[in-house]
């Protein structure tokens, strides 16, 4: 069978051709928009003229058949037009008002979940995990399953002090910037790697290896034309794993996760913040991960209660103190709080004025 | 220089590199620049020339990208060798 | 087709949120290579570990990204996921499609590939999961044919990425789904061919709400902003507090400068102190918009945590005009990678180069001033560099000093 001939260095096809004709008209002339449900906003333009948005969830991995029903919706309700969302939600863009509720009811009938718009908890932006990456401590997509299960209230009705943005990242790579999330499980090796040093040799080059180490724990070993690490340096960010395949460093019994809290990626009020390290350890318990699924609801609400109306998680904190946010959770404060890596410094307290 | 002759120069330099250091693009143009004083810009469109027909190719690896001779497995998959 | 017993990742089919196990199993039914993923997967959450091989070197020829290769460790008993490589296709600005456009796309991968895809994957990219090496150079022939090319990889320019933008949003303050078509045009070149130290990704935001997260996961970050005052709706103002909004609580007593008032009747803003936060804008919505000059501010430099730490990055250009043909812009771009070429090792991002060499080297490096607007606060420490012409210039002023009798700081 003849294939095609091939192009190269074309880019993607012009963004303007998959435009529904009302953002045509209307391209960049949104006057306000209304969130009428935490499915569902309309935006209105200068002229007038209003485009519904109707949110929807998606796990991220989709089948070929799953986003051609996308497909179908789209061509029923909204002249085949609509989008995805850099979290990865599904938007119908719906010119016609009239089209609205049978969008949303043949969505619910289809079992899709509407949702995600506003002061709640949208969908999670996570990595690849067990499904596709080499680099993997956990499973992303489980642990994000796992967690929306239980927080879809949050998805669908209840409403937050402001939005909380749950990120999943299964290796301390941190793929798709999970450092700057409201709450973050972040995946941890807990040992000092191994290496196979007969195979170091032809698969590894020395000073890439030596100089992928953080913590300059990694030294040559000429009698095994290899590399020894100092275990009293590892902090076992698995780095030199990744430019030696023959060094090694899973281990399904310690490997874990950490959780992460109080960052935020927009200016609004603060400026952007790191994620902060509260709990510096739980088992990987898969398929449900309850546990860490546990520990996230319990700051969502203890967030909930306490914070003022605005306030993201890590702004409410700076506001009550971390000493309070973890007298407030009952969280145990470990030593892995403390930083000793790049940060201390800045992060040690210095001065005598604390709440008990 | 005669093209093909400029090509088996960039050709004889990464098969002298091989094993040895991984080569990026701009340490094969500024390497045949400093050899033989030829614009960086006709080096650069030779390598292309020999990346385009698989003669070289991408590689990767240590988290960056580098230059290689391609494999007999690489060729054979392209289907520009039996 | 072999049948496979999953009964661990059976349970993350139940319960409310959409189960990303059904959506491999839906492909499962049609395809061998997503059956034996969905086995290979069983399997992990059974051992608790995972059996992906670091990569391979695969790609379509003349190319050096756009395909990641990968091999599982366990090739024999799972052969449809022996070579299970991810192809990454440039999505369009802002992710809008037609249902056509969709179709083809969909077809096109359930002739080569497993059927599964990420829509999308963090960098932007639509990402088709799971293919064969031999089919690499059909896949790219059949989609590039029809419009559509591959992403970035490896040590190049990665996919831009935008927010939605003018498509969609009140906020934006320049077009981003056409700052990220005109980028990703322009740079084709540095997205295919690798020829950078490492990774370089531009993300691009119409405003401080930053959308896509720019400021956190884009070497570049191109935020929107604006010179010029927000203009108050006033009646606007009285319905979003009859709707019971305590506006000296939500809005007033939370701008961050203080730089607002309210007194029961008008909301008063003092622009010049106003940082442009967006606050009280994405509160007030109907109430507030801003007005005058719109532009960007560049920031430079976030990663992850890999290797000495996280970085967000920097404010380098307060303010730049965004307009087609975005020539400042572009050559921007251009100054910005010619630094970082002529200064990184292997594998630095440009934060960590700019970190090893100083920021005074990069702002001179693509000649910016320092400004205070770059900083959060000056440096702490007196262990200073002056360079002659630095103490050059320290001593011309002071000699015009001599001559005028006015000091100038
Ligand atoms: C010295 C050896 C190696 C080093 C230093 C290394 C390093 C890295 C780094 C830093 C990344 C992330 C950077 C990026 O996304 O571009 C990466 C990703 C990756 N590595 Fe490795 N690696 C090594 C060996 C390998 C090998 C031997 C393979 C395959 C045979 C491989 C396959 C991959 C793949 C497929 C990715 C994903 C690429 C992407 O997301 O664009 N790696 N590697
Ligand atoms: C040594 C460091 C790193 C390694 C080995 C690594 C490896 C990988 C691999 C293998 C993948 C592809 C997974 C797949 O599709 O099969 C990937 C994806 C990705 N990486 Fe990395 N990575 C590294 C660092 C980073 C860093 C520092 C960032 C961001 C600042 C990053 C951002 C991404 C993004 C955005 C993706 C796409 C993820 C997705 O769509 O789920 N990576 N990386
Ligand atoms: C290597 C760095 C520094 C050296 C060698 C140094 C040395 C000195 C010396 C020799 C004195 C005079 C002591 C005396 O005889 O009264 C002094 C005083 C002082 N230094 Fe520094 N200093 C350094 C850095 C700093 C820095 C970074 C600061 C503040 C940010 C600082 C703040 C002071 C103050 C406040 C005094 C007392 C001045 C006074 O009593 O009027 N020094 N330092
Ligand atoms: C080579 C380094 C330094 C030497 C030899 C030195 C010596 C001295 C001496 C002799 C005094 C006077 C003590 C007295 O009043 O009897 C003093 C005071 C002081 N030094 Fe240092 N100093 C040094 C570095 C520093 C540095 C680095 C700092 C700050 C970062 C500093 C901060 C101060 C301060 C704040 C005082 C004043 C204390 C007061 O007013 O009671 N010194 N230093
Ligand atoms: S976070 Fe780590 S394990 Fe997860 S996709 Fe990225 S590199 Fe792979
Ligand atoms: S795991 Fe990280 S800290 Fe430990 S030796 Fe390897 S690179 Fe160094
Ligand atoms: S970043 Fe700003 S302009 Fe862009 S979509 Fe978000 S709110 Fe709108
Ligand atoms: S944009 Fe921010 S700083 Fe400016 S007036 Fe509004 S809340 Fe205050």
């Amino acid at each position: 069978m003849a294939l095609p001939q091939r192009k190269t260095d074309i880019g993607p096809p012009h963004y303007k051709q998959f435009l529904p004709p009302v953002i045509q008209k209307n391209y960049g002339k949104w006057k306000y928009h209304e969130v009428i449900n935490p499915g569902l906003m309309v935006h209105v333009a200068e002229s007038g003229d209003k485009i519904w948005t109707v949110r929807v969830a998606s796990p991220r991995i989709l089948a070929t058949d799953t986003i051609r029903e996308h497909c179908d919706v789209a061509d029923k309700y909204c002249g085949g037009f609509f989008r995805y969302t850099t979290r990865n939600n599904v938007e119908f863009l719906v010119s016609d008002e009239k089209q609205v509720e049978p969008l949303r009811k043949d969505l619910a009938a289809r079992g899709f979940k509407m949702g995600g718009i506003g002061a709640g908890i949208t969908n999670v932006v996570h990595t690849q995990g067990w499904v596709h990456c080499h680099s993997a401590c956990t499973d992303a997509s489980g642990l994000v399953k796992s967690m929306m299960d239980e927080l879809m209230e949050y998805f669908e009705s209840k409403r937050l002090p402001n939005k909380v943005r749950l990120a999943v990242a299964c290796c301390v790579n941190m793929c798709g910037a999970v450092h700057c999330s409201d709450i973050a499980v972040v995946a941890v090796h807990t040992k000092v790697p191994t290496i196979a040093h007969e195979n170091f040799k032809n698969m590894c080059e020395l000073p890439t290896v030596i100089g992928s180490c953080p913590t300059r724990a990694i030294s040559p070993d000429p009698a095994n034309k290899s590399v020894k690490i100092n275990a009293e340096k590892c902090m076992y960010c698995g780095n030199c794993f990744t430019v030696c395949p023959p060094i090694s460093i899973k281990d399904p019994e310690r490997d874990g996760v950490a959780i992460v809290v109080g960052g935020k990626i927009n200016s609004l009020r603060t400026s952007p913040k790191f994620s902060k390290l509260v709990i510096p350890y739980i088992s990987n318990e898969p398929p449900r991960w309850p546990k860490v699924v546990a520990a996230i609801k319990h700051i969502v609400e203890v967030y909930a209660k306490n914070a003022r109306k605005h306030e993201r998680i890590g702004e409410w904190i700076e506001r009550i103190g971390w000493e309070r946010f973890f007298s407030m959770t009952g969280i145990d404060f470990t030593f892995q709080c403390i930083d000793d890596f790049t940060f201390m410094r800045d992060t040690m307290r210095t001065s005598s004025t604390f709440k008990w | 220089m005669e093209m093909s002759e400029l090509q088996d120069k960039i050709f004889a330099f990464c098969e002298a590199a091989k094993g040895k250091k991984k080569l990026k693009e701009k340490d094969i143009i500024n390497g045949i620049n400093a050899e033989s004083g030829l614009d960086k810009d006709e080096i650069k469109k030779a390598l292309r020339e020999m990346i385009n027909v698989g003669r070289l190719m991408y590689s990767y690896g240590g988290g960056a990208s580098s230059v290689e001779i391609p494999s007999e497995e690489y060729l054979r998959e392209k289907g520009l060798i039996k | 087709m072999k049948k496979y017993d999953t009964p661990l990742i059976d349970e993350l089919e139940k319960g409310p949120w959409p189960s990303f196990v059904t959506e491999m199993k839906k492909s499962a039914k049609k395809n061998e290579m997503a059956n034996d993923a969905v086995g290979h997967l069983e399997k992990c959450f059974k051992t608790k570990v995972g059996y992906w091989k670091h990569g391979g070197i695969v790609g379509v020829l003349g190319y050096g990204g756009g395909v990641i290769g990968r091999y599982s460790e366990l090739g024999d008993e799972f052969p449809g996921v022996a070579h299970f490589h991810t192809v990454r296709i440039n999505q369009p600005s802002g992710f809008f499609y037609t249902s056509a456009a969709l179709r083809e796309i969909c077809d096109i991968w359930d002739k080569y590939g497993s059927g599964l895809t990420n829509v999308h994957g963090s960098t932007g990219d639509l990402v088709l999961l799971g293919t064969k090496t031999e089919a690499l150079e059909a896949i790219f022939a059949e989609y590039s044919s029809r419009g559509w090319d591959l992403g970035g990889s490896g040590s190049a320019l990665r996919t831009p990425s935008c927010c939605v933008g003018p498509g969609r949003c009140e906020w934006t303050n320049y077009d981003t789904l056409d700052l990220s078509y005109a980028l990703t045009q322009e740079f084709q070149d540095e997205i295919h061919r690798p020829t950078f130290a490492y990774k370089f990704k531009i993300k691009m935001s119409g405003c401080a709400c930053d959308c896509v997260a720019s400021i956190a996961r884009a070497d570049m970050s191109i935020i929107g902003t604006w010179k010029g005052n927000i203009e108050v709706n006033q009646d606007e103002v009285k319905n979003y507090a009859k709707n019971g909004m305590d506006i000296n609580a939500e809005i007033v007593g939370m701008c961050p400068t203080q730089c607002m008032s309210y007194d029961g009747k008008e909301l008063r803003i003092n622009n010049a102190e106003c940082s442009r936060c967006m606050h009280c804008i994405t509160r007030m919505t109907k109430a507030l918009r801003p007005t005058g000059e719109r532009g960007a501010t560049i920031c430079i430099g976030s990663k992850a945590p890999i290797v000495v730490g996280s970085l967000l990055s920097w404010v380098i250009v307060p303010f730049i005009k965004v307009e087609p043909p975005y020539t400042e812009v572009k050559d921007l771009v251009r100054k910005i990678w010619e630094w970082w070429d002529e200064n990184a090792k292997p594998r630095e991002r440009i934060g960590e180069v700019i970190e090893m060499k100083g920021m005074r080297s990069f702002l001179e490096g693509i000649g910016q001033a320092p400004i205070p607007q770059q900083i959060k606060e000056p440096r702490k420490d007196p262990f200073m560099f002056y360079t002659e012409d630095d103490m050059a210039a320290f001593k011309a002023k002071e000699a015009e000093e001599k001559k005028t009798g006015k000091y100038k700081f």
